[in-house]
């Protein structure tokens, strides 16, 4: 076992990374003063591992909304629910499935000890049976419903659907009432133990705990697994996009809109790479930059307005969305700034605004315990450390950005998702 | 456990400040709170936006942004909230500790001057706003008030407090109405401003390291030259209902949604309220309470179905979202969980571990800036500032007969259906 000290001079904080005998990845980072602790459990196993392999034996595909499922039927155990046990402690327990990871977690301000035991304890344990996997098909079938009522989520995932021809990025996270419907109590033990194996988890710890603490805890819950070579399956993906132009009728009063940049997706971005991104969509789009203005001043978004790279094995984008009573001519502003930028380049001084804002952000989000764990485990899947990304930010030049621009946002692929009001009936 | 040190500053302004060095950010906010009126809810919802956008130093809106960016990300915040029959207006600053700044700038005492300024120095010639922002301010609000039906919980929320509180205050928007926000002009909006500073409570927050002292100072001389005449604050609390309205509303959804509103006969600063905070905890507020392991686990007929208490205005909530054919059987499954409230049937463990809860979750809220800040915004109606400790306290000492007291006061008011078609 080694324990490794992670520090940062500029944000004045050290956190610990141990690789565990078990096999797991423990992050600590204590926080002084701090009444609270915040522990996540995750796997890299979320909606888009739908297509895998194991040691190189035979491909098996499992159903859509299948991560998601195993989630909600991870809580429970042969002896009973794991929010009932949480109750003791006093602990605010969750859990939540994205497209490349699930994730279990909690929140407390006392018996942190007894809390990690539990949460050791259930996500290693599985039970289920034809009963308890019947149960929760009203539960989660009224979740998908609840979603399918969303326009912010109707709006993304039909512009997923317009970006990626192949790419399980597109499929919705919980699945659908249908596919949900063809999981038993067999699939889910299938996907469990290939991707609950300790080797392929992290769990990040923050807060009014210390090391030795957390360890303690670890060394009587964690079961050893043996290390296996998991592959993951993907249709190749073109670089094109599918569909330029998507849309969907629904009862709101303010349309949306979600334009997004289908960019190479070779692999994850470095930290280097993710701070010249981040610095650069700060100065193309912040609330401080030319385009907002001018969005504005038209009257083609107001004060929802955002955007973001969305990225994770296999897909990358940049998104820009919000509401606009003219989705198409925004998107044709914003295209049309980028495509100027790109030809006259950018302004230093904005960039020297947008370097300090993007600084400001995230030395600001390690004043909390549940940011702190959650950005760890999320750099820690694509391969990144956080306080390497703090230092890339700074160590960020004007010339960097205007490469990285040149690289990225081309705006003849990108996909225009609409939603917008139901016509009258009259 | 943080202290609070809390002056009045002028007649009804208070600055209260809380010294705090676990946090890399600072926070200032100003509270300002009025009656809620149908005649005046939009023109304040409409200045506190224009506020925000500039001021006579930073006259335009991407002046003021550039402003806060280069201050490390800073940020100026608005609020708009309905508390009880009253208004919170806030405006809030926040940004990096000065530590944290590459060239030592002291981000703290910018942060509490540039607040100051759009409070007092707004940009403004010949007792008007500029129109262009005015303009820009209601557009945004316009589309707020729109987007609100975008999210059905939200709106089918909104529609229960509407028929619930019909021929109360508070049976309107925290933004008034679109026919107001169209009416306002640029020289109606500067008479409102006047009147505010004159005769709104204020309540300024600070959290940071650095000193408030000087925050405190600009604060002050502002204030020095303001005739003040704060007006009353009250809220209407309806203690029982005697009968049940329904209320059932088409649309095409997927989902249906049921909420039920209920008199809870108890409001601040009533001694009961935390009993009251703490039945409703038990009924539906954690993943262990009596609504989530029956109506979602145990029947499956929902994926949330919760209970709020609003304890400014007396009210509690139980919203969730439920197949259209299922809405009277989830009613009637919230009911009887409801009743077995009222005859007692909680153990004395249910009332532990949401004691425990309730408790965890205030001190979790300790340890962030907005978490603190939104503690004492909470406490704006109180006699007093309590800290997480003496509500805690106050808290573990309800008894299971003060529970069922509390749920016995309970009577439904009103049940909304939005049922998809």
């Amino acid at each position: 076992m080694s324990i490794t000290e992670i520090k940062s001079k500029r944000a004045g904080d050290k956190y610990f990374k141990i690789d565990h005998l078990s096999g797991l990845t423990i992050y600590v980072y204590p926080k002084e003063g701090y009444n609270s602790a915040y522990a996540i459990f995750g796997t890299r196993y979320g909606s888009i591992n739908t297509c895998f392999s194991v040691d190189d034996g035979a491909k098996i595909t499992v159903p859509d909304g299948i991560a998601h499922y195993l989630e909600h039927k991870l809580f429970e155990s042969e002896d009973g629910d794991a929010f009932v046990r949480y109750a003791k402690t006093g602990a605010n327990a969750n859990a939540y499935t994205s497209f490349e990871k699930t994730c279990y977690l909690f929140s407390c301000t006392d018996k942190f000890d007894e809390s990690l035991e539990i949460l050791l304890d259930f996500v290693q344990d599985p039970y289920f049976t034809a009963q308890t996997v019947a149960k929760e098909q009203g539960i989660i079938g009224q979740e998908i419903k609840m979603y399918d009522d969303s326009p912010e989520w109707r709006v993304m995932f039909n512009m997923l659907e317009g970006m990626y021809k192949h790419h399980p990025v597109k499929i919705d996270i919980a699945g659908t009432v249908d596919t949900i419907a063809e999981i038993t109590a067999d699939k889910l033990y299938d996907v469990y133990n290939v991707f609950y194996n300790l080797n392929n988890m992290v769990i990040c710890v923050s807060g009014n705990i210390t090391v030795e603490q957390v360890l303690k805890t670890a060394d009587k819950m964690l079961k050893p697994s043996d290390k296996r070579k998991i592959t993951n399956y993907f249709e190749d993906e073109p670089y094109e996009i599918n569909e330029p132009y998507v849309e969907q009728s629904f009862p709101v009063s303010m349309p949306l809109f979600n334009l997004g940049f289908k960019e190479k997706a070779d692999r994850i971005l470095n930290e280097k790479q993710l701070a010249q991104t981040d610095i650069l969509l700060s100065m193309i789009a912040s609330q401080t930059s030319v385009l907002y203005r001018n969005l504005m001043d038209a009257n083609l978004i107001n004060s929802s307005f955002s955007y973001e790279l969305f990225e994770g094995p296999g897909y990358c984008s940049v998104i820009f969305g919000g509401e606009s009573r003219a989705p198409k001519q925004a998107a044709e502003m914003i295209k049309q700034y980028i495509n100027k930028l790109k030809n006259q380049g950018l302004d230093e001084k904005d960039f020297e605004i947008a370097k300090k804002a993007v600084y400001g952000d995230i030395v600001s989000s390690l004043n909390s315990v549940s940011s702190i764990s959650n950005a760890i485990a999320d750099y820690h899947f694509n391969g990144n450390e956080m306080f390497a990304y703090i230092d890339a930010i700074a160590d960020t030049s004007f010339e960097d950005v205007s490469k990285r621009l040149a690289e990225m946002l081309d705006v003849s692929n990108c996909t225009l998702s609409v939603v917008k009001q139901l016509e009258s009936e009259d | 456990m943080n202290f609070i040190n809390r002056n009045e500053i002028s007649n009804g302004v208070y600055f209260s400040s809380i010294k705090d060095s676990r946090f890399k950010t600072m926070k200032i906010s100003a509270n300002i709170i009025v009656p809620l009126s149908q005649e005046t809810a939009s023109e304040n919802a409409l200045l506190c936006g224009v506020l925000s956008r500039s001021c006579k130093a930073y006259p335009d809106f991407t002046l003021l942004s550039k402003k806060l960016s280069s201050l490390y990300g800073a940020d100026l915040a608005t609020s708009v909230v309905k508390s009880g029959d009253c208004q919170v207006l806030r405006i809030s600053a926040s940004g990096l500790d000065d530590s944290y700044a590459f060239a030592g700038e002291s981000i703290s005492r910018e942060l509490s001057s540039l607040l100051c300024s759009v409070i007092f120095e707004p940009n403004v010639s010949n007792n008007a706003f500029e129109e262009e922002e005015v303009e820009q301010e209601r557009r945004q609000l316009l589309d707020l008030i729109d987007s609100e039906f975008n999210d059905k919980r939200i709106y089918a929320n909104g529609q229960l407090i509407k028929n619930m509180c019909a021929n109360e205050v508070f049976g309107m928007k925290r933004y008034g109405t679109p026919e107001k926000i169209k009416a306002v002009t640029p020289a109606s909006l500067y008479f409102t401003w006047q009147n505010i500073l004159k005769t709104a409570k204020f309540e300024i927050i600070y959290i940071g390291d650095s000193s408030a002292d000087k925050a405190q100072k600009v604060f002050e001389n502002a204030f020095s030259n303001v005739q003040r005449s704060p007006s009353s604050l009250r809220t209407e609390v309806v203690k029982s209902s005697d009968d049940v309205k329904h209320i059932v509303e088409n649309m095409e959804l997927s989902q249906s949604k049921l909420v039920m509103g209920f008199r809870t006969g108890t409001a601040i600063p009533d001694e009961s309220v935390n009993a009251t905070r703490l039945m409703c905890a038990i009924l539906g507020g954690t993943a262990s309470s009596k609504l989530f392991c029956n109506v979602r686990e145990k029947q499956s007929l929902c994926y949330y179905c919760a209970s709020r208490y609003d304890s400014h205005k007396g009210i509690m909530t139980i919203d969730s979202g439920v197949e259209g054919d299922n809405l009277e059987k989830a009613e009637k499954a919230i009911l009887k969980e409801v009743e077995d409230m009222k005859n007692g049937i909680i153990s004395d463990f249910e009332i532990e571990a949401t004691k425990m809860a309730v408790v965890n979750s205030f001190r979790t809220s300790n340890d962030t800036v907005s978490g603190i800040e939104t503690w004492y915004a909470n406490q704006l109606f109180n006699t007093s500032f309590k800290t997480v400790d003496e509500i805690s306290a106050e808290i573990n000492a309800v008894t299971k007969e003060d529970i069922i007291s509390a749920a016995q006061r309970l009577s439904l008011d009103t049940v909304y259906q939005l049922k998809n078609k």
